[in-house]
């Protein structure tokens, strides 16, 4: 088992590596004017009008090591309420990193710190001395790569947030149980055998146990960090389809390696790169008509 | 055929031969081998070749008692001897049932005259005799507390005695029973001196006689420990806090001052006070006498004996119904003639039978007995005058029994395993969970690797230094050699005094002298060492059970803390993230998403731990363990409530190594006492395998249960 200091140097490696890689292949940080003016226009483009923010990321910079070199560089995107946006890029391109800030997960990183900018979410700096981790997380819940049940049974495991937050009565329990896993499309699949081990369950079941797992803190935000990465295709469809449903009542943040999956599930898209956002739109847009070059690499698979 | 075959073969063995350096390599790494498993096998071999036999003809008895001490009888001359059946059977596990020197062996019932009869609500019985009475009838059990001190009751002089009393007492014992004052008695007048003497501060040695001497009297002193029980000549240190003068008696003063005596207290200056004192004597005639206890109290100072310790007082029998009982002739008339308090009802004859065994005993046979079994053989024949021996000769845990070493090694073990799993699991949480990963916490990690390298006689010093003698304790008064006391907070009840113990005292006339000095020394004392705080004083637990634990944990403490943090490491990332994101605090995702599964790691490595633990012998010789002991620990407790408690765990213990040690290199040596040293040794690995077994299981239980 890797603990999170010795995760994320490895990290930097990759970026390395890919920065040589793409590099040598492409004509990525164009300076010139021109350039610079296109990528301006990309990530200020007026597509969120009309929408209501609930996340604002305001001029990031984010390191892993005490601010010695950045792994997010400036990053600035607003996010839109009940929406999906994914955040699309190579591996170590910084999405992940990203993701983990929204919910101060990478506090357990001690050497991790945010250089410039900040991030509100509600309207709420998220760094400001204030705010405590616990409360910011119960409002911003995270689903991850791997899906990682307790080894407890199913009624354990969705009941374990409400059990933190002091809930106690049996009665609440259960129906917080039972509205999380229907909110999950898990309810009909388990709900004959909710005291039996979630380990037991098939490797798509447990990812939306941990979905369920999620929503019964009833957060604002549910952020998904390449969740159906370790998903055969049927599971992953069925995933995706859940998303979809909790879109009418969470604002969704997930991070993904398939261009497919963005298209079809999410509303904005962000494509990040070298730990840059080089382009923000609606997912329409950054599909059909990409305005940066890069981005239009990307999507149709010349790198990354 | 074959040698063209091999040529075409490109992997064909060159045909050089063995090199001779290579079957001495060969040779070498086997011999080492199997001498390892030679050593085992002989090791083992010995001892369950030896201990085997023992635990096999002891049966459960080895485990389930006490210590036992037989002694080593030869009969005199050829003798037909008899005793119950149940004492012969012990006799027969205490010896090779093979090479018993008994003839004509034979069962038979012997019947004794016996009286039933009710015991009457309300009746007045000496102590002594309810005691007999609830030994003869299995299940009838009396609870009282109020003692009757007025009543009458029966006692016997043996035969004629001459008693001499002070007026006070004569003049009291006239008042009482005018019939036991005969017309002759002869008056003396005699000078008797009281002494004043002066006693200067400082330290003093002190033998046990004029300790009980100077019990009672107002001097103010503190002993540094107490007289042990198996050696009442020892002399002991004890502590006089500051010049005193007291006045003692005749007898006190020669008991406590007699320069010639050794242990007695030199005197810094004295005074004689004369004091003149008027004797009465008279003479007792044998028979059987009834008196109040006030009046037996008297003469019991003179020297009559009352049997079956009537003295002590009488007790009114306190039933709703009266009681069905029965008692051996011999033991009834006593009873009747002792108490005329008592009411019976109902009394009848019946014969009671029991299994005894008849056999003979061969002239200079040799039998080990133990000490019970040799009270009932000389109980059995003391009418017939048979059973005549001529030497006996003890030989000190001969007889086996490892209860005690049993129990106190699994009580240190307990404490133990509850203090270094308190610790361990949170030094481990600490430096794996919260502590940042820098040079301190891995030398921190280095120290700890170190600490189990430490020789465990080291542990045992350390326990010694640091629990026995430093540790701190809740107490009203101090210990003399307590390194630090801090006063806390005012004591709630008035302390016990430890060098002045209130006596016993039940009769009426004994409170007038004796409890009066007790009361007079208490008040002195209290004032001297007692000002009403209780203190924090940093003075040691002694050699206890609490210690050693504590040693045996320290010890310990490093292979608790390394086995946790392997567990705690071994529970995956991702739970301790999917907790926090859920909006657990840190404590609660540790609470409850990383410790439950790092649980069943900790329980293996700790029933590990216990096998090292139960196995040392030297952390716990100088802080816990005793060499000998005859009662269980709980046992000997006397206090109630949470005193009893502390009580409990301020005792040593027997402990099973330590007991090993003792029989094997500590006692005299014998061919009765080395089978018992291997039946011990055989038990304690059977206890050690049986840990290793069970923490196997548990290791194997839980892979198969939790996987993630």
């Amino acid at each position: 088992m890797k603990s999170m200091t010795q995760k994320k140097p490895q990290n930097i490696d990759t970026t390395a590596s890919v920065t040589d890689r793409a590099v040598s292949q492409l004509p990525i940080r164009n300076h010139t004017e021109q350039a610079k003016a296109q990528h301006a226009q990309a990530k200020t483009s007026n597509h969120l009008d009309g929408l209501k923010t609930m996340v604002e990321i305001d001029d990031l910079s984010f390191s892993y090591d005490m601010g010695k070199t950045n792994t997010l560089q400036n990053i600035t995107l607003d996010i839109p309420e009940k929406q999906v946006t994914a955040f699309i890029g190579p591996s170590g391109c910084g999405k992940s990193t990203l993701i983990r800030c929204l919910n101060r997960m990478n506090d357990l990183v001690e050497t991790s710190r945010i250089t410039s900018g900040q991030i509100r979410i509600m309207d709420q700096n998220i760094h400001s001395k204030s705010v405590s981790p616990i409360e910011l997380r119960k409002q911003v819940g995270m689903v991850f790569q791997k899906y990682n049940p307790f080894p407890k049974s199913i009624y354990d495991n969705v009941a374990y947030g409400p059990r933190i937050q002091g809930i106690k009565k049996k009665s609440l329990l259960d129906a917080a149980v039972e509205k999380s896993l229907r909110g999950a499309a898990l309810w009909d699949e388990v709900k004959d055998r909710l005291k039996d081990s979630a380990l037991g369950l098939s490797g798509g079941q447990q990812q939306r146990l941990c979905i369920a797992r999620t929503i019964a803190v009833r957060p604002k935000v549910i952020l998904m960090d390449e969740p159906c990465s370790a998903l055969d295709p049927i599971a992953t469809a069925k995933v995706e389809e859940l998303i979809l449903e909790l879109r009418q009542d969470f604002t969704i943040v997930i991070v993904t390696h398939s261009m497919q999956q963005a298209s079809r599930i999410s509303d904005q898209t962000a494509f990040f790169y070298l730990g840059e956002l080089i382009e923000y739109n609606t997912t329409e847009h950054i599909f059909t008509n990409p305005s940066i070059k890069q981005t239009e690499d990307y999507i149709s698979g010349r790198f990354g | 055929m074959a040698k063209q075959k091999s040529s075409n073969n490109p992997f064909c063995k060159k045909q050089l031969g063995k090199p001779v350096s290579e079957i001495l390599q060969y040779g070498f790494f086997s011999f080492a081998t199997y001498c390892i498993m030679l050593c085992a096998l002989v090791i083992f071999g010995k001892i369950i070749i030896e201990g085997a036999p023992v635990i096999w003809r002891k049966g459960a008895d080895f485990i389930t008692k006490k210590p036992q001490t037989l002694a080593v009888v030869e009969a005199v001359e050829t003798q037909g001897i008899e005793i119950p059946t149940k004492n012969f059977n012990n006799i027969l596990s205490s010896n090779d049932a093979d090479t018993l020197p008994l003839k004509d062996v034979e069962e038979f019932k012997k019947s004794f005259p016996y009286k039933r009869f009710s015991l009457m609500p309300g009746s007045i019985i000496g102590e002594g005799y309810l005691k007999s009475i609830e030994q003869q009838n299995k299940g009838f059990f009396l609870i009282y507390t109020e003692r009757d001190t007025k009543s009458s009751v029966g006692f016997s002089v043996t035969s004629d005695k001459s008693i001499t009393l002070m007026t006070s007492e004569f003049e009291k014992l006239k008042s009482l029973v005018p019939e036991l004052i005969p017309a002759m008695v002869t008056t003396r007048e005699v000078t008797l001196s009281d002494y004043q003497v002066t006693i200067d501060k400082g330290d003093y040695a002190l033998s046990k006689t004029a300790h009980d001497a100077l019990a009672p009297t107002d001097l103010i002193f503190q002993m540094r420990q107490g007289f042990p029980d198996d050696e009442p000549d020892k002399i002991c240190q004890s502590i006089i806090p500051k010049t005193q003068t007291i006045t003692v008696d005749a007898n006190t003063y020669f008991a406590a001052f007699d320069e010639d005596e050794n242990g007695t207290l030199p005197i810094e200056s004295q005074k004689d006070l004369p004091k003149t004192t008027t004797f009465h004597q008279f003479t007792l005639a044998k028979g059987v006498y009834s008196a109040p206890l006030s009046a037996i109290a008297i003469l019991a100072n003179q020297g009559i004996t009352t049997q079956h310790n009537l003295v002590r007082g009488s007790i009114v029998v306190n039933l709703d119904e009266p009681a069905d009982l029965m008692l051996p002739m011999s033991d009834y008339e006593q009873l009747i003639a002792a108490n005329p308090g008592i009411k019976l009802e109902d009394v009848t004859d019946f014969e009671q039978k029991a299994d005894y065994t008849r056999f003979t005993l061969a002239k200079d046979a040799e039998i080990r007995i133990d000490t019970e079994d040799l009270d009932a053989i000389t109980r059995a024949n003391e009418e017939t005058g048979k059973f005549k021996t001529n030497s006996e000769n003890t030989h000190s845990y001969s007889g086996g029994g490892i209860l005690g070493p049993i129990v106190g090694t699994g009580l240190l073990v307990i404490i133990c395993m509850i203090v270094a799993l308190f610790t361990g699991i949170g030094a481990a949480t600490f430096l794996n969970e919260y502590a940042r990963k820098g040079a301190f916490t891995k030398s921190l990690r280095l120290a700890m690797l170190n600490l189990a390298g430490v020789p465990s006689i080291v542990f045992g010093l350390f326990g010694l230094g640091l629990f026995v003698m430093l540790a701190p304790s809740l107490t009203s008064t101090p210990h003399i050699e307590s390194k630090l006391s801090l006063p806390l907070a005012p004591v709630a009840s008035t302390p016990q005094l430890r060098v002045v113990e209130e006596k016993k005292i039940h009769m009426e006339t004994r409170e007038l002298s004796t409890s009066t000095v007790v009361a007079a020394a208490r008040s002195n004392s209290q004032e001297y060492f007692h000002d009403g705080w209780t203190y924090l004083s940093f003075e040691g637990w002694g050699t206890c059970m609490l210690a050693g634990g504590f040693t045996l944990a320290i010890m310990v403490l490093p292979v608790i803390i390394t086995s946790c943090e392997e567990s705690l490491r071994a529970v995956p990332m991702g739970f301790r993230e999917a907790s926090l994101a859920l909006g657990a605090s840190k404590w609660q995702s540790i609470r409850t998403a990383v410790l439950p599964y790092a649980l069943p790691g900790i329980l293996t490595a700790s029933v590990l731990g216990i096998t090292r633990v139960a196995g040392e012998t030297a952390p716990i010789m100088f802080t816990a363990a005793a060499a000998e002991r005859s009662d269980l620990p709980w046992e000997a407790v006397q206090s109630t409530g949470f005193a009893a408690f502390v009580e409990f765990l301020q005792q040593s213990v027997q402990a099973l190594p330590y007991h090993i040690y003792t029989v094997a290199g500590r006692i005299p040596q014998s061919e009765y006492t080395e089978p018992m040293q291997y039946g011990s040794v055989l038990v304690f690995m059977l206890i050690v395998m049986a840990l290793a077994g069970i923490s196997i299981w548990l290791r194997i239980h839980f892979r198969n249960k939790i996987k993630w």
